[in-house]
């Protein structure tokens, strides 16, 4: 007489059924450790950000911190500003400006971008990235 | 594709032998009962508190002028935040729970007896050291329950002649609860005090394992024996299997006891928090009513009923030693608690008088 384990069938639908449970807790589970992980927004994420034009002179660069990252305007001639990110779009390092040339410089690898942001030389894939701005009476709004 | 993973690692390290070996020709006793599983329950209990102590480390800020606020911030603007600072906070005191039922089960069995006291030591090193857990966890949101139930806590010490006031002072890093104090007691409950917990917890197991698992002292096949004085592992032939048998057993009081703590997370969140714990610390103003924890009031009441603190420091430290020291203590073979009348008298009448000071503690 032949003996019998569980029959195959039966042990795979409990498998199933098993993983079934499993991966809805590790969801219900996961989910809110995803969300908690994740960088929420702060308020004020999507105002524009001030920056007093006094600090910005002709031919200069002023950094200042946009949204939680480091970002540049400048006052290309007097009265026309331009903003960008200050990151360099190789690998993240911060770019400097060099008054001199009239550009900015990456000090990690050396890659250069003209006064527009776009790459002059070196290993940066694409140009700075621009922010928007709008100049008002004794400011100059970025975002 | 499972077969040649399974393969490659069994080729190098055996591990379906070693899997063998702990899983299904792991043999436990037939008529063992649902006590035994709170192991399991602890041990899953811990790594959620590990587990939810690593998440809460991310936001929070070990520093009195920012601590209650990062907790505050947590609680109300980090996205399940109130969930994972609820679960650990809950957490410890289901562990406290748990640990306790764990002890009463294996005293009510007698499963400390030879050759398993050194199993029934590091047990109760691991509650002592869950105990300083809770008491180390209390201060770090900085509240007024927190600051005003560590000084009272870390005064108690004072009572030891001699070096009692070093004591205190060394505890809190000063004369007072302090920077300092949070500064020590953060270091100790996230990490001095994991760390050791998880080489005792291993050593515990590892005195499970290696001594083999009691047989529960019921039935009217039980019968008491003598160990002899070499090292004998005890095995349980014709017995159940670890696994899937025994594992099923366990996950399913895993699951009753995380149930019990969901609800209390999800219905009953501020049931462990008193209205002091939402007040910011003030070292100015003391709060009416400060108690500590429930599992710390019969301590507290007993240094109130007696008049000199010493001696209530000597009641409590003369208790914990010889529940450290019962199976050096209690030695006879026999382990069946209706053939053991004088323990038993002790255990129910010590397990009420708990409960009665605890009580008497949290209304006095």
């Amino acid at each position: 007489m032949p003996t019998h384990d569980t029959p195959p069938d039966r042990r795979k639908f409990l498998y199933i059924i098993l993983g079934g449970v499993a991966a809805v807790f590790t969801g219900l589970a996961g989910w809110p450790v995803w969300r908690y992980l994740l960088p929420g927004e702060k308020s004020g994420d999507q105002e524009k950000v001030p920056v007093a034009k006094s600090d910005i002179q002709p031919g200069q660069a002023y950094f200042f911190n946009f949204r939680g990252q480091p970002a540049v305007v400048l006052q290309l001639t007097p009265g026309k500003f331009a903003a960008f990110s200050a990151v360099c779009t190789h690998l993240g390092c911060i770019v400097k400006w060099l008054t001199e040339t009239g550009e900015f410089q990456c000090p990690c690898h050396g890659g250069r971008f003209g006064a527009d942001g776009q790459v002059l030389s070196g290993p940066p894939p694409k140009p700075l990235e621009p922010l928007p701005v709008t100049v008002a009476s004794d400011q100059v709004l970025v975002g | 594709m499972k077969k040649i993973i399974i393969d490659f690692f069994d080729s190098r390290l055996g591990i379906r032998d070693i899997l063998e070996q702990n899983l299904t020709k792991y043999l436990l006793p037939r008529n063992i009962n649902v006590w035994y599983t709170l192991g399991a329950v602890l041990i899953t209990l811990f790594m959620i508190q590990v587990a939810t102590g690593i998440l809460l480390l991310i936001y929070y800020v070990p520093n009195p002028e920012e601590a209650f606020q990062s907790v505050e911030r947590i609680m109300n603007e980090v996205p399940f935040g109130w969930l994972m600072r609820t679960l650990h906070a809950v957490g410890a005191n289901v562990i406290i729970i748990a640990l306790l039922l764990h002890m009463l089960s294996v005293m009510f069995m007698a499963s400390y007896k030879k050759p398993r006291e050194l199993t029934w030591v590091s047990g109760f090193v691991i509650l002592n050291l869950a105990f300083g857990l809770c008491l180390t966890g209390y201060l770090l949101p900085w509240s007024q329950l927190s600051f005003w139930a560590t000084t009272v806590a870390t005064d108690a010490a004072g009572a030891i002649p001699v070096v009692g006031d070093e004591l205190v002072r060394f505890m809190r890093g000063g004369s007072m609860v302090n920077e300092a104090t949070l500064g020590r007691f953060f270091a100790l409950h996230v990490m001095g005090m994991p760390l050791l917990l998880g080489g005792l917890i291993g050593f515990h197991l590892f005195c499970v394992r290696r001594s083999g698992v009691s047989r529960p002292p019921f039935g009217a096949e039980y019968e008491s024996r003598d160990y002899p004085d070499h090292f004998e592992h005890e095995e349980h032939p014709g017995g159940i299997p670890f696994f899937p048998n025994y594992v099923i057993k366990d996950s399913a009081v895993i699951c009753f006891f995380l149930a019990f703590f969901l609800a209390i997370v999800f219905f009953a969140p501020n049931l462990f928090f008193p209205e002091s714990a939402f007040e910011p610390a003030d070292p100015f103003v003391t709060p009416p009513h400060i108690k500590p924890e429930w599992y710390f009031l019969w301590a507290y009441q007993t240094l109130k009923i007696f008049p000199s603190e010493i001696i209530g420091l000597g009641i409590q430290g003369l208790f914990m030693t010889l529940l450290a020291l019962l199976p050096f203590i209690d030695r006879g073979p026999e382990r069946r608690p209706f053939q053991r009348p004088l323990f038993m008298t002790c255990y129910v009448l010590g397990i009420l008088l708990f409960v009665a000071i605890s009580i008497w503690g949290h209304y006095s």
